[in-house]
């Protein structure tokens, strides 16, 4: 590493643990909005912010999707496809498609079913499909379809492949799904017309600007991971940029 | 002092003050957006009481015809509502609320005696719509005490219990039933 690449990582460090520090902050305040607002049931959700946890339906047996790699049924995906690019003896991914698509659908706990549109939400979803280019690595059929379909260039000359990585998240039907949104009118529905109290209510992005968040996991797993934002970013950022901080002035010639 | 650590001290220090202005004004918001949440609850169990209450009159009148037996039942279900609709104070209503859930527990259990008041569509109607709404207070009320029991325990905690005495915010009270106000009442049968 010579000297000039030293202090530039050293800056590049420094503003990482600010960067580090700021998420800590957010992740504290989400903690916080989550811990506060307790889950309701289905059946007797009320308009506002709620919490709410159950598994997926779809809205009907036709409103559904097909996750575009794996080819599986689903009411949300989101893909990314990344290729790797050499730039002397080092190289970086970078995306060349992504996307992202989902259906209002449902979600069913032990006493009803509420609508759910995930249009603007922050889905956290594990990747439900991966797959890295390598020699004598043979591609899903359903994958080399996308490629196809999408018109991707992935092969070069005849015989070789580049080097990229796909990746699928999707919400399949059954799958466990944890909401944090704004109940309001359902709009597919007339006011007050539905059967049960939760017919009339759609759950949807928050108009106060609070984050809209559709998860997979639990409570406690959501919380344990936000407590480790919390304490990554709020102890490791300051440490980072203090470190930096330092290297910096060596370089500068600052007495400490 | 080197001007080196002069720097390192005033960022620390102007981290450390970052943290502590967020962390207050996240736990100000939060016992805020807290005190609201129970408002908002109690609000939510009291549009379902008095849904359930506009149900109770149509009930009453039709059961009296067939239960003839059971006066003093559907007296003590006239006088419970009586009593909610002038309940002023959450206790109160929470009293006349039970005594309601009771009577009506009742009236359901006696009415598998009196087949055709089983089969009356218009009975069998209201008896599906007052059992809902008495499923969704069920949620309710556990959804209320939630949001009390979540007000209550950071309102002590250790250090928002420093904002929380600046805020000058008392413990809650929960929504509480007691056992002999959700008993059935006795029926004596003729």
């Amino acid at each position: 590493m010579s000297e000039g690449n030293g202090f530039l990582y050293a800056v590049a460090g420094f503003f990482f643990g600010l960067f580090l520090f700021y998420r800590g902050i957010r992740a504290f305040m989400r903690k916080r909005l989550i811990e506060n607002i307790p889950t309701s049931k289905i059946r007797s959700i009320a308009m506002g912010m709620v919490e709410i946890f159950g598994r997926v339906e779809p809205q009907t047996a036709k409103k559904i999707l097909r996750s575009p790699m794996s080819k599986k049924d689903c009411v949300y995906y989101k893909y990314k496809v990344e290729e790797y690019r050499s730039s002397g003896k080092s190289g970086h991914w970078v995306t060349i498609d992504k996307g992202e698509k989902g259906l209002p659908f449902h979600v069913r706990d032990d006493t009803g079913v509420v609508l759910v549109d995930p249009k603007g939400a922050s889905v956290d979803i594990p990747k439900d499909f991966h797959f890295s280019t390598g020699f004598r690595k043979k591609e899903p059929e359903t994958l080399l379809s996308f490629i196809k379909e999408s018109g991707i260039k992935y092969n070069f000359g005849i015989i070789f492949k580049k080097n990229m990585r796909f990746s699928e998240h999707f919400l399949a039907p059954n799958d466990r799904c944890y909401v944090m949104g704004e109940a309001a009118d359902n709009p597919f529905v007339e006011d007050a017309t539905g059967k049960r109290n939760a017919d009339d209510i759609m759950i949807r992005k928050p108009e106060s600007g609070i984050k809209y968040y559709i998860t997979d996991k639990g409570e406690k797993e959501i919380l344990s991971s936000l407590n480790r934002a919390v304490l990554g970013g709020l102890i490791l950022g300051p440490l980072l940029s203090i470190g930096c901080l330092l290297i910096i002035f060596l370089y500068t010639g600052i007495n400490i | 002092m080197a001007l080196g650590l002069e720097v390192i001290l005033i960022f620390v220090g102007a981290l450390f003050l970052t943290g502590i202005a967020v962390y207050f004004i996240s736990v100000y918001n939060g016992l805020v957006r807290l005190r609201n949440n129970i408002k908002k609850s109690w609000g939510n169990i009291n549009v379902l009481l008095k849904q359930r209450s506009d149900e109770l009159p149509k009930l009453i009148s039709s059961v009296k015809g067939y239960m003839k037996h059971e006066r003093e039942t559907l007296s003590v279900l006239t006088k419970a509502r009586t009593d909610f609709l002038k309940a002023k104070t959450m206790s109160e209503k929470a009293e006349a609320d039970g005594l309601i859930s009771g009577a009506l527990k009742t009236i359901f259990a006696v009415a598998e005696n009196y087949p055709n008041l089983k089969a009356n569509e218009n009975f069998k109607q209201l008896q599906e719509r007052i059992s809902g709404l008495e499923n969704e207070l069920a949620d309710r009320r556990e959804f209320y005490n939630d949001s009390v029991n979540n007000f209550n325990i950071r309102i002590e905690s250790f250090p928002d219990m420093f904002v929380a005495r600046m805020m000058s915010l008392k413990p809650q009270e929960m929504f509480k039933v007691s056992d002999g106000d959700t008993k059935d009442v006795d029926v004596k049968f003729d």
